[in-house]
Formats: structure tokens, C-alpha cells, sequence
């Protein structure tokens, strides 16, 4: 991106919006990496105005300690070595060589000891991305520079040990040097006359990616929730149909390896919650067949379903999306067929359709690199272990829903258990996880930041209630958030979401019933508001509203009784 | 109205975001309130990005006004780049 563009697309923004407020903490004059940082989060974030502060010059511990005294969502710390020690620098003349840098190591370990107490000062409920040096130790030791000094060598275990103590903590995001190294070249990011003459030391291809990657740590995009791929020469090499299932490959022998690894990966998305379904035009019985075979490097029981026959794609892609209960631009199709992608895209918009390269190993490790960036998320949950074996319980209820009586059938022995934990802690991730992705059961799509999630309990009379599911089939984890307040005789609820998984089997009743016989109340009030996604939960809502207020949908206790189908589930209630 | 001119007024815009348009080519340090050194340095990186150029510091200490700037874009920048 341009230095041009970046300050455009900050100006152009409407100073309307609410404020999404970031704190950049670094020891050099912070110019155009605060512009690129804020250009880069402006472009994830259109429905916010960013605002950068920043601290002192030269000041790190002091600006993050601002931190808890400024409405901020995140905040960025980057740190070059001078900030460790001035001597790793070219600003000051503090001397360079053995002996005037024999106690750099432990000047740069208490510095970062330092760093590291101001760090856990920072609110949990903030974001803290953080990048560790970027630019080259200056030329100041004994050796020549293809040789590591002893203490380059020291210099940097210490950074690396900094950077593994801080990153566990789950609100802190390091940046990858790796990723970094990859899209800026290391050569080319140290503008020395820009250094000496304003003390910012970037170029501004560097200040560039390093905001796009600061950007990313704190507001990147929603990670994809599901990938359909194609079989024949995507999964496999071979088409198998014609060749059998024991000669398609995916190894290094048959200069096929690149599909063995998209399938390792393919298993080791799906072990990180990630939903793997097939789309192939095939017979099925010969798919079975291939998918049967022991070696392959992904476990067959992960992938599901497979949709394969001589129907069309696209087809496929609208079962699968029906069966996942997920939008389509929540998913990923690959297939190397540009004709079948180019199906897929046109009867679903939003879909991102990739293509599996032919003879381009250029191209086939960009699209290990890009799956990681489409499906990374910042943490893993219990819930991500859960959600593909919810998904085939939930095919199961599919089936009984034709049919009434089966339906209630189904639903009574389901062993069906609601867990309510009312006002669990704020610092909980899934909870807003929760609440920042679903769509579909969403009481109105209003999205937080953790900080401003932290706010919802401090209202007068609120109460935020995790809810929780588990049947014969197993638990589908944390499912559902609702948060309110009381009021008088009434509750008045802001925020509802509900993931798709727990459809169809009447937790939203549940929930909504448990409430009402825990507060007493006669009267809820919803602050709904139609979004482009969330029909399912206007329709729940409209089958049970006695008219709105306010423009606040109203339920009341008696009514809701009378048309409220049976209830068939265990409600445990804890307080968080 | 030239091209380097032409130019040299979007890049004021940028920089001086609520500088009236009729008052960009009268601007100077002096005049207007923003120019200060974070100012002057994005200003000079703008140039060097817009005209493919490198610009001395101090020449970028004397370029105080539109009209100085614009005189010492034409002395620098090719009449091939314009």
C-alpha cells in the first residue's frame, strides 16, 4: 500500500463511526508505521474510526502503562533493539565492540524484564499484539558479519525467551517472524537516513507490512469455518475413476507429494475445529474405496459428509452447507477445475473458490500458506474438538424432523441437558466468540471488543448467562450467550446469539423459560434488529412477541407458556 | 496548471486534509497550523513516493512553502516523469 493510500483511507473514514482506540507503544518516532497501522485496521474494520495514540518517544514501559487509563480496544508494542539498549542502535555514540557492550546481554534481559511487567499490566480485556525486532544488530561486534557472536547469539535467545513468556498469555499476539520475513525482505526494511535524521527507521515498504501484520494481531479477518475440496488431482493425483483406486497417489515417489500434504493439512485443520467435507463428481462406491485405503494422511472419520455422484458442484456445496448449517461465506471450496470453481462461485456469492495448482510448486505451497491464513485462529477450544460429532447428531435429529411424532420422539430421548451459568466472567473468549460470529441466531449482529464486553456486567441489575448443552450424543460445549439486565418485573435483553449446531432442539425455549422462573418476571424485551443473516432467531422471536415496545420485541411469561411446544431437557444452573 | 503542480496540490490535500482547496497553493510553513515536522517529513515522503525521487534534508528544511516546493519539483523531476 502507498504512504498516499494509507492517509487517504484514514481521512476518508467517517469521524462518526464509534472510535475503535489502539495504543502503539514503541521507542522510535512512531510517523508512518502509525499511519499503515491505522490504514490496515481501518480496511478490517469500516463499521469503526481508528485512533492511534501513542506515548513518548523512546518511553515503551511508560506508554504501556497508560494502557488502563485510555478507552482502548488493543494495543501494539513493537520494539526494535535500540529500545533494548540504545547502544544497538545508530542514534547514540554509547560504543560498540566487546568491551563497550560487554553487558548488553544484561542490560537488553533486564530491559525486557522490564517489558515484561509492563505487559501484564495491561488489561486482559485488551489485545496486546506485539512485534520483537525487526531490523538488523548494528555492526558492532568482533566478528565479521557472516560469524554470530557469542552475544548476537545472546541477544537473540533473549528475545526468544521474551516473546515465549509473554505469549502465553491468550490476550497477547507475537508476530511471526517467519511470516514477516516472508513478505518483507530483511534488507531492504532499515532506512538509515530516515533514522538519523527523524528517528523513525523504517522504510515505507517495511512500515507497510509490519502495520498490515500489526493490523491482523488485533482485528483480522473471521477465520473460515469449513473447506470442501474436489478429489480427483486436489485430494489425489489420479483420477480414480479411470485409474482405480490403488494407482491414484499422493507421495514422493510418484512426484505427487504436494496432495499428500494438502491432505495432512486438511487433517490438521479439521483436528483445529475446522469442517472437511468432499464435493466430487465420482461414483460413490469408488470413492469409498479410495477413501478406505490405510494410507492416507488424513483419518477418513474426519471428513464429513461426502457428497460424491455425477450431479453438479455446485449442488454438492448446498447440501454440505445444509447439512454444516454455515453460511457460504464462511467456507472454502478448492478444486482444480477452474470450470467447477467458477460453478461453485456463481451459486454462492461469497464463497472463496481456490484453485489446486497443476504443475506449480510455486503455487501449491502459496495455498498451504493461504489455508493457514484462511482457517488460523488465535486459540483453540474445547468446543473445536466437539463441533464435527455435533454436526453428525444433528443429521440424525434432520432425519426425524419430516415427522412430527418422530420429532418428539427424538427430542424425548435425546437425555438433553441445558448448563446456564449466569454472570460467567467476561474474560471468557468462547463467550465472545460467540457473540462476534454467529449470525444466524443473533438478536441483533451488535458486535464487542473484549473491553467492551467487559463493560456489559458492569450495568445496573445485568446478568450474562453462558448457556451450554450436552445429550446422549455428547456435549456440543458452549453453544449460546444471552446478556441483559432487570428491571422492575421485566428483563430486558441486548445481546442473544445462539450457534447453529444447537438448532432443532429447543434450547432457545429452554433458555428462555429457565429465565423467566429464575427472575420472577412477567415481561422480556428483546432489542432485536434485522440484519441480513439472522432470520432464524426473528422467526423464534415472532412466534412468541405479544407486540414490541420501544422497538424492544416484547414476551410475556403467560403467553410464551401457552404456545411454548414441550420441553424435554435437564436445566442446570450454576453462577459463574 | 502543470502536471507537477497538478501533483504537488493531491499531495497537499493528503498531508492538509482540512486545508480549503483555494488555499493550497498559497500555503506555507507560516500559514498553516498542521505543518508542523511530522507534517514536513510526511510531505517529503509523498513527494519521493509521487515522483520516484530522493530528496535531501536540507533542501526539505528550506521547502517551507507550496511555491518552493513546486519550484524545486521542476528543477528535479525529468520532463519525461511529468
Amino acid at each position: 500500500m502507498k504512504l498516499a493510500e494509507a492517509l487517504s483511507i484514514v481521512q476518508k473514514t467517517s469521524a462518526e463511526l464509534p472510535e475503535f482506540g489502539v495504543l502503539l507503544a514503541c521507542g522510535i518516532t512512531p510517523l508512518h508505521l502509525q499511519n499503515y497501522l491505522a490504514a490496515h485496521l481501518q480496511a478490517l474494520r469500516p463499521d469503526r474510526k481508528v485512533r492511534i495514540s501513542s506515548g513518548l518517544f523512546g518511553d515503551l514501559v511508560g506508554t504501556l502503562d497508560q494502557a488502563s487509563r485510555q478507552d482502548l480496544q488493543a494495543v501494539a508494542l513493537v520494539v526494535e533493539w535500540s529500545d533494548l539498549d540504545p547502544r544497538l542502535g545508530y542514534r547514540q555514540l554509547g560504543g560498540w565492540g566487546q568491551i563497550e557492550l560487554a553487558d548488553t546481554v544484561e542490560a537488553v534481559e533486564a530491559m525486557l524484564n522490564r517489558l515484561e511487567n509492563a505487559v501484564a499490566s495491561v488489561p486482559k480485556s485488551l489485545i496486546l499484539a506485539v512485534s520483537l525486532p525487526t531490523l538488523a544488530l548494528p555492526p558492532g561486534f568482533h566478528t565479521s558479519g557472516w560469524h554470530a557472536s557469542a552475544m548476537e547469539i545472546a541477544l537473540e535467545r533473549a528475545v526468544a525467551d521474551f516473546a515465549a513468556r509473554i505469549g502465553r498469555h491468550s490476550s497477547t499476539r507475537v508476530v511471526n517472524r517467519q511470516k514477516l520475513d516472508l513478505n518483507s525482505i530483511p534488507a531492504t526494511r532499515y532506512d538509515f537516513r530516515s533514522d538519523l535524521n527523524t528517528g523513525f527507521p523504517y522504510t515505507t515498504s517495511h512500515a507497510d507490512v509490519l502495520g498490515s501484520a500489526m493490523a491482523n494481531l488485533i482485528a483480522g479477518p473471521v477465520p473460515k469455518k469449513g473447506l470442501i475440496t474436489d478429489l480427483d488431482d486436489t485430494f489425489w493425483a489420479g483420477l480414480v475413476g479411470e485409474v482405480g483406486h490403488e494407482n491414484i497417489s499422493w507421495d514422493l515417489s510418484s512426484h505427487t507429494q504436494l496432495h499428500g500434504l494438502y491432505q495432512q493439512t486438511l487433517g490438521m485443520l479439521a483436528d483445529h475445529g475446522v469442517l472437511v467435507a468432499i464435493a466430487s463428481k465420482n461414483s460413490a462406491e469408488v470413492v469409498n474405496r479410495a477413501l478406505s485405503r490405510p494410507d492416507l494422511a488424513i483419518s477418513k472419520k474426519k471428513i464429513f459428509p461426502v457428497e460424491a455422484h455425477w450431479d453438479a458442484k455446485s449442488g454438492s456445496v448446498s447440501r454440505i452447507l445444509k447439512t454444516w448449517n454455515i453460511a457460504a461465506d464462511s467456507v472454502v471450496f478448492v478444486d482444480d477445475s477452474p470450470m467447477e470453481l467458477e460453478e461453485v462461485r456463481a451459486a454462492h456469492p461469497g464463497m472463496e473458490c481456490v484453485l489446486f495448482p497443476k504443475n506449480d510448486y510455486s503455487a501449491g505451497l502459496a495455498l498451504l500458506h493461504s489455508l493457514r491464513d484462511l482457517f488460523g485462529k488465535p486459540g483453540l477450544s474445547e468446543e473445536d474438538n466437539l463441533r464435527l460429532e455435533s454436526i453428525r447428531a444433528g443429521q440424525e435429529l434432520s432425519k426425524a424432523n419430516g415427522d412430527p411424532t418422530s420429532v418428539e420422539h427424538f427430542l424425548a430421548r435425546l437425555e438433553a441437558r441445558v448448563i446456564l451459568e449466569y454472570n460467567s466472567s467476561t474474560d471468557d473468549k468462547r463467550v465472545l466468540e460467540l457473540v462476534n460470529k454467529t449470525n444466524q441466531f443473533n438478536l441483533n449482529g451488535g458486535r464487542y471488543t473484549a473491553a467492551e464486553w467487559g463493560q456489559i456486567s458492569k450495568w445496573p441489575g445485568a446478568f450474562v448467562l453462558a448457556i451450554s448443552y450436552a445429550d446422549k450424543f455428547g456435549p456440543l460445549g458452549k453453544i449460546g450467550v444471552l446478556a441483559g439486565r432487570e428491571e422492575g418485573r421485566a428483563l430486558y435483553v441486548r445481546t442473544w446469539v445462539m450457534s447453529c449446531r444447537a438448532f432443532s432442539r429447543r434450547i432457545e425455549h429452554a433458555c428462555i423459560s429457565a429465565l423467566f422462573q429464575r427472575f420472577g418476571s412477567e415481561n422480556m424485551f428483546f432489542e432485536f434488529k434485522a440484519t441480513s443473516k439472522n432470520g432464524p432467531i426473528s422467526d423464534f422471536l415472532a412466534q412468541f412477541s405479544v407486540g414490541s415496545r420501544d422497538g424492544q420485541v416484547a414476551i410475556e411469561k403467560t403467553a410464551f407458556e401457552t404456545k411454548c411446544p414441550k420441553l424435554y431437557h435437564q436445566i442446570v444452573e450454576r453462577n459463574g | 496548471m502543470d502536471n507537477i503542480e497538478q501533483r504537488l496540490e493531491t499531495i497537499f490535500a493528503t498531508v492538509f486534509p482540512d486545508l480549503p482547496a483555494n488555499k493550497i497553493k498559497s500555503a506555507s510553513h507560516e500559514s498553516v497550523d498542521t505543518w508542523d515536522s511530522v507534517a514536513a517529513i510526511t510531505l517529503m515522503n509523498l513527494i519521493e513516493e509521487e515522483f520516484e525521487i530522493e530528496m535531501d534534508f536540507d533542501d526539505v528544511a528550506e521547502l517551507t512553502s507550496f511555491s518552493r516546493i513546486h519550484n524545486y519539483l521542476k528543477g528535479r523531476v525529468s520532463p519525461a516523469a511529468v
